[in-house]
């Protein structure tokens, strides 16, 4: 079984209360609905054909039973729709509540190879598109139930008037069943999925625009940029219209087959009288409707199937427990010794950065061996949405304030934080946007010495700061390295927080490999 | 629809300022305001002759319904009296040609729906392309949200429920005019059920309709914190805390599912309030004819029924409704469209720029105490900068990322705020500065098309003799087949890195702009690429006024000045 699928199942397991609530109002409402209609013809053309023969057979046609009947069902066909609707629904909501964060947990343990070249549209199209589209799995559930309810109440109220009513009814809705099913494999299908990775191109192409703005503005294509991006657009509306068509058709066959299926069904009681007639008519155009909820979810399947295989490829990768690594680390062939501080100098693009991603394991297929082992600041931060201590506890879950407050202070962030309406608890919007970049860098830094590990691992962490913040940042960072005895792994080319190292490791451009140097034969600036 | 559809400054000012996320809790609600006027706007003007052929479906729909309860009561009145079978056959075959026809209108209707989303997204996809490239500069995220989803999440409310609201508003009234020919009192009955029903479709409707609004607010928002920990996800990574995160992430989800079924207990009130009034108008109408047929009604009544006539408003009678119920299933459509319009208004249509003669040769550029502060951030990107650039002299930019390198080069461009001072060439203020302008970027746009094609973008009418001396120009040498004819995919694919940015200078090049701005132009290149480039790019900043943002001393070196940011 596929790991969706599973996840699916101990979901249905876990909520099978509430979804057989659903299913069990489902079957009331349908088998409610067709006998409502049905009863009422009955009774309207019994009542007709009683008032015709005189007053004295009027009184003994009793009356009570069917109007009381049918009011009954009006109640009841209510109560179980908004029983059905609820129970499906909220089955539904817990199952998605658990299964997304399952997906995130999927992703995180993806290797990096996969999981961070996810553009935020692939990331959005994952965990909300595809998520969503499980949920007509727990919603939909009682479709069939409805269905078969509300055409087994049809066909018993059919039989009365005979076993060929019967048959027309049944294999009317047989064949609108069996229409609504091909056309939404040969055509809704496909189509769904044509708008799905439809919506992708168009995304490329929007974003490949967006990231030309300044190009379009200078070379005047403003308005073309909008012609380019509708004439894309062409080929997305194509694949909508073809669903929208699709959907067109499973209705209108719905429509077409109700159609010849009354007036079958009324044909063949013809013989067992006119209230039975109308009961028979009646019920056959109850029996395709109860059909449509299930023709609906035929139709969406298309999509979902989709869904459903990219979230299995992601699902495949379920947390492995992190391991202690036995060996030292090294960078670049070189071991690192514990507590020593490194620096990692060379021009820029030389590749320092993605060498402390390596050995983080953030880079192809990466292990998560060593992470245990340091503390980073990442070039760009690499900030949450959420308050400011949302984003230090990100290394420490179970820090207090007061250690929140000790962090901030050696990055030299803790006036700023205290000066913020909500202090810790202001909120930093995306990425901190609230910050400027320097105070991004800072909150980092804090996040990254609240981190209990043999070395931090800082890629620039005073860059854009001003001389004077930046010579208290470093001062309290060598004072904090020498109380807690952790190791450095410095990427900078500024001379000040290279100062405190006590030996540099220099890349060159052309990655001939590391030399050695000592530091005072290296320049920094 | 015209520019000035959502050209509304102040409201769209507000718009943007809720989004703030700082008070999540209010901030959509008075966010929605302005979209909704927006959207009304849009509503009425966009889908074309496609909407008016999916609604004309919708309301011809009605008629099929009466055909089709006619239809059905003349044939159990023909069966009732024991007319012949041609009798009987006719009006079944009523009954079969008004499903024909309501068949033929579904599909119709869907087709037009589709077409007039198709039609109406179109337009409003060239307002936002406008506003987005030729207003300022917004998030990349924001712009490609906005002209990709924000865009398909209107797709719903013009495809399904527009088309279906009209018919809901009109055909439950004309039905019900309909069955008074038969019985006036039926119709009556049918009235009296439509006017409960719809004031239970105020009060719970209106307090549901407000829930579910925040709530499928909420839910984006949670869409949003998904996409944000799956950003920071190296950092999660490495600080190892997927477990604390993924919990993070399960107690919002859980929170928010909770949230949404308390909001949904009253929601599906209003749906129920629906069914059972729809209910109920076939209960008691089939009562009332059947009482009326049996001549038992305890009161005295004006009419007296025949079956034909009990028949066909007992037929009618969940027809009534179902226009109101088919514009209930298409609610979702209109909440994803309100929600995308909260954020799209703010997407005003920006001014129409005055045309200005070019400059004739590489003018003096002087900042004069220039301030650029972005609309959200607490700090200026740049603080009185000046600067005067000598015409024709090459200047590069450096300093660290964030220190407003870019952000000066945008401002030239307009795509960022100059919040204080100013810019002058030639000594004067110019009104639009962007078309004397030459621009070569790191990521240059690529398009499926020719490499000439794609040179050309910069001066579409340039002659072949043109395009192919500006490629000469920077080194731009191709041994593919076709040379400059060579088509390139949608990716580009088979242009190298350096080769990019030489497209992108070749294009630059063409352009006859006396200034010329260069943002990263070797980022991300190696170094022997750098080095190649380097020519190229002295041979396109050739008697321009030039300013070079960047990172590599190389290119620094080509400068006549360095200032660093």
């Amino acid at each position: 079984m596929s790991p969706l699928e599973e996840l699916i199942r101990a979901q249905r397991r876990e909520r099978a209360e509430a979804l057989a609530l659903a299913v069990l109002s489902a079957v009331v409402v349908g088998a409610a609905s067709t006998i409502l209609l049905g009863l009422s013809g009955w009774f309207i053309v019994a009542s007709a054909a009683a008032g015709a023969a005189g007053l004295a057979v009027a009184h003994t046609f009793n009356v009570l039973i069917p109007s009381a009947m049918i009011r009954l069902l009006a109640i009841l066909r209510t109560a179980a729709r908004y029983g059905e609707r609820l129970a499906g629904h909220t089955a539904a909501l817990r199952a998605l509540a658990a299964i997304r964060p399952a997906v995130f947990e999927s992703l995180a343990a993806a290797p990096p190879s996969q999981s961070l070249t996810m553009s935020r549209g692939e990331a959005s199209a994952r965990l909300v598109q595809d998520v969503d589209a499980v949920e007509t799995r727990f919603v939909r559930l009682s479709a069939p139930w409805s269905a078969g309810a509300g055409l087994s109440a049809a066909v018993a109220m059919a039989v009365l008037a005979g076993w060929l009513p019967a048959l027309a009814i049944l294999s009317g809705a047989t064949g609108a069943m069996l229409a609504a099913r091909a056309i939404a494999r040969r055509r809704s299908a496909p189509a769904r999925a044509a708008v799905q990775s439809r919506i992708g191109a168009l995304k490329e192409t929007t974003a490949s625009l967006v990231a030309a703005s300044a190009e379009l503005r200078a070379y005047g294509l403003e308005a073309w940029a909008g012609e380019t991006l509708n004439a894309r657009a062409t080929d997305l509306e194509d694949a909508r219209l073809a669903a929208a068509r699709a959907q067109g058709l499973i209705a209108a066959s719905q429509a077409a087959i109700t159609g010849v299926t009354v007036a079958a069904a009324m044909a063949a009681a013809i013989p067992a009288g006119a209230p039975l007639a109308a009961l028979a008519g009646l019920a056959a155009a109850m029996s395709i409707e109860v059909l449509a909820g299930l023709a609906a979810a035929l139709d969406q399947d298309g999509a979902a199937g989709e869904a459903h295989k990219r979230l299995d490829a992601i699902l495949q990768h379920r947390p492995q427990s992190a391991s202690t690594p036995a060996a030292a680390p090294t960078l670049l062939g070189q071991a690192l010794r514990s507590g020593e501080r490194l620096a990692v100098v060379g021009p820029s693009g030389c590749g320092k950065t993605t060498a402390v991603e390596t050995l983080l394991g953030l880079r192809g297929e990466g292990s998560a061996v060593a992470r245990s082992l340091f503390a980073w600041l990442p070039q760009d931060a690499g900030l949450i949405a959420g308050t400011v201590r949302d984003n230090l506890r990100l290394a420490a879950p179970s820090a207090t304030d007061d250690q929140l407050w000790a962090v901030l202070e050696d990055a030299a962030l803790a006036d700023r934080v205290r000066a913020a309406p909500g202090g810790l608890s202001a909120f930093l919007g995306d990425d901190g946007e609230r910050l400027s970049g320097g105070e991004r860098r800072r909150l980092a830094l804090a996040r990254a010495y609240l981190r209990d590990a043999a070395w931090l691992l800082l890629d620039e962490p005073t860059e854009g700061l001003d001389p004077v913040t930046e010579a208290r940042v470093v001062e309290r960072l060598e004072q904090r390295l020498d109380r807690t005895g952790q190791g450095l792994v410095l990427i900078s080319h500024r001379p000040a927080p290279a100062a405190i190292c006590d030996r540099v490791l220099a890349m060159s451009a052309q990655e001939k490999g590391p030399a050695i140097w000592p530091p005072g034969l290296v320049s920094t600036s | 629809m015209t520019d000035t559809a959502y050209t509304q400054p102040m409201t769209a000012r507000i718009a943007q300022f809720d989004r703030s996320p700082a008070k999540p809790a209010k901030a959509p609600e008075r966010a929605q305001e302005p979209g909704k006027a927006w959207l009304a706007r849009l509503s009425r003007s966009g889908g074309g002759s496609a909407m008016g052929r999916a609604r004309a479906a919708g309301l011809l729909d009605g008629l099929a319904a009466v055909a089709f309860a006619a239809g059905l009561a003349f044939s159990v009145d023909a069966v009732a009296s024991h007319r012949g079978p041609v009798t009987i056959a006719g009006w079944l075959l009523l009954v079969i040609v008004a499903c024909l026809f309501r068949a033929l209108l579904t599909y119709v209707g869907a087709e037009a729906g589709a077409r007039a989303a198709a039609q109406a997204k179109a337009s409003l996809r060239v307002d936002l392309a406008r506003s987005v490239f030729g207003g300022p500069r917004r998030s990349a995220g924001q712009a490609l949200t906005a002209l990709v989803e924000g865009v398909e999440a209107l797709d719903g409310l013009f495809a399904r429920f527009l088309p279906t609201k009209l018919a809901a508003a009109v055909l439950p009234l004309v039905l019900i005019a309909a069955a008074a020919f038969a019985s006036p009192i039926a119709a009556a009955i049918m009235l009296a059920t439509l006017i409960p029903f719809i004031i239970a479709m105020i009060f719970a409707g209106t307090a549901a309709a407000a829930e579910a609004r925040a709530q499928f607010q909420a839910l984006e928002r949670l869409s949003g914190l998904f996409l944000d920990r799956v950003r920071a996800l190296p950092v999660v990574l490495a600080f190892q805390a997927e477990g604390t995160t993924t919990k993070a992430l399960g107690r919002s989800a859980s929170e928010l599912a909770e949230r949404t079924i308390r909001v949904l207990r009253v929601a599906f009130i209003s749906s129920a309030a629906l069914e059972f009034f729809a209910a109920l108008s076939v209960a008691l109408v089939a009562v009332y004819c059947g009482f009326n047929l049996l001549r038992l009604l305890p009161f005295p009544v004006p009419e007296t029924l025949d079956l034909k006539r009990a028949f066909f408003v007992l037929a009618l009678a969940p027809e009534v409704y179902a226009p109101m119920r088919r514009l209930a299933a298409a609610y979702h459509d209109r909440q994803a469209a309100e929600a995308a319009a909260a954020r799209l208004v703010a997407f005003e249509a920006p001014p129409a720029k005055p045309a200005v003669a070019p400059l004739a040769k590489a003018p003096t550029i002087q900042f004069d105490g220039v301030t650029i502060r972005y609309p959200d951030a607490d700090m200026p990107a740049l603080s009185k900068f000046d600067l005067t650039v000598p015409a024709g002299a090459i200047i590069a930019l450096v300093g660290a990322s964030g220190a407003g390198k870019s952000s000066l080069l945008n401002l030239l461009l307009d795509l960022a705020p100059l919040t204080e001072g100013a810019i002058l060439a030639d000594g004067e203020v110019r009104a639009n500065l962007a078309a004397d302008i030459a621009w070569a970027g790191q990521s240059p746009l690529i398009l499926p098309a020719s490499i000439a094609d794609n040179i050309a973008l910069s001066r579409r009418d340039a002659p072949r003799a043109e395009i192919e001396a500006a490629a000469q120009a920077v080194g731009l040498i191709l041994d593919r087949p076709g040379g400059l004819d060579f088509v390139l995919d949608e990716r580009g694919s088979g242009l190298s890195g350096g080769e990019r940015r030489r497209l992108s200078l070749a294009r630059a090049l063409l352009k006859p702009a006396p200034i010329l701005l260069l943002d990263e132009p070797t980022a991300n290149l190696e170094l022997a690429s750098e080095t190649q480039l380097l020519g190229a790019i002295r041979a396109a900043a050739r008697g321009r006024t030039t300013l070079i943002a960047t990172h590599s001393e190389a290119v620094a070196a080509l400068a006549d000045k360095v200032v660093r940011l």
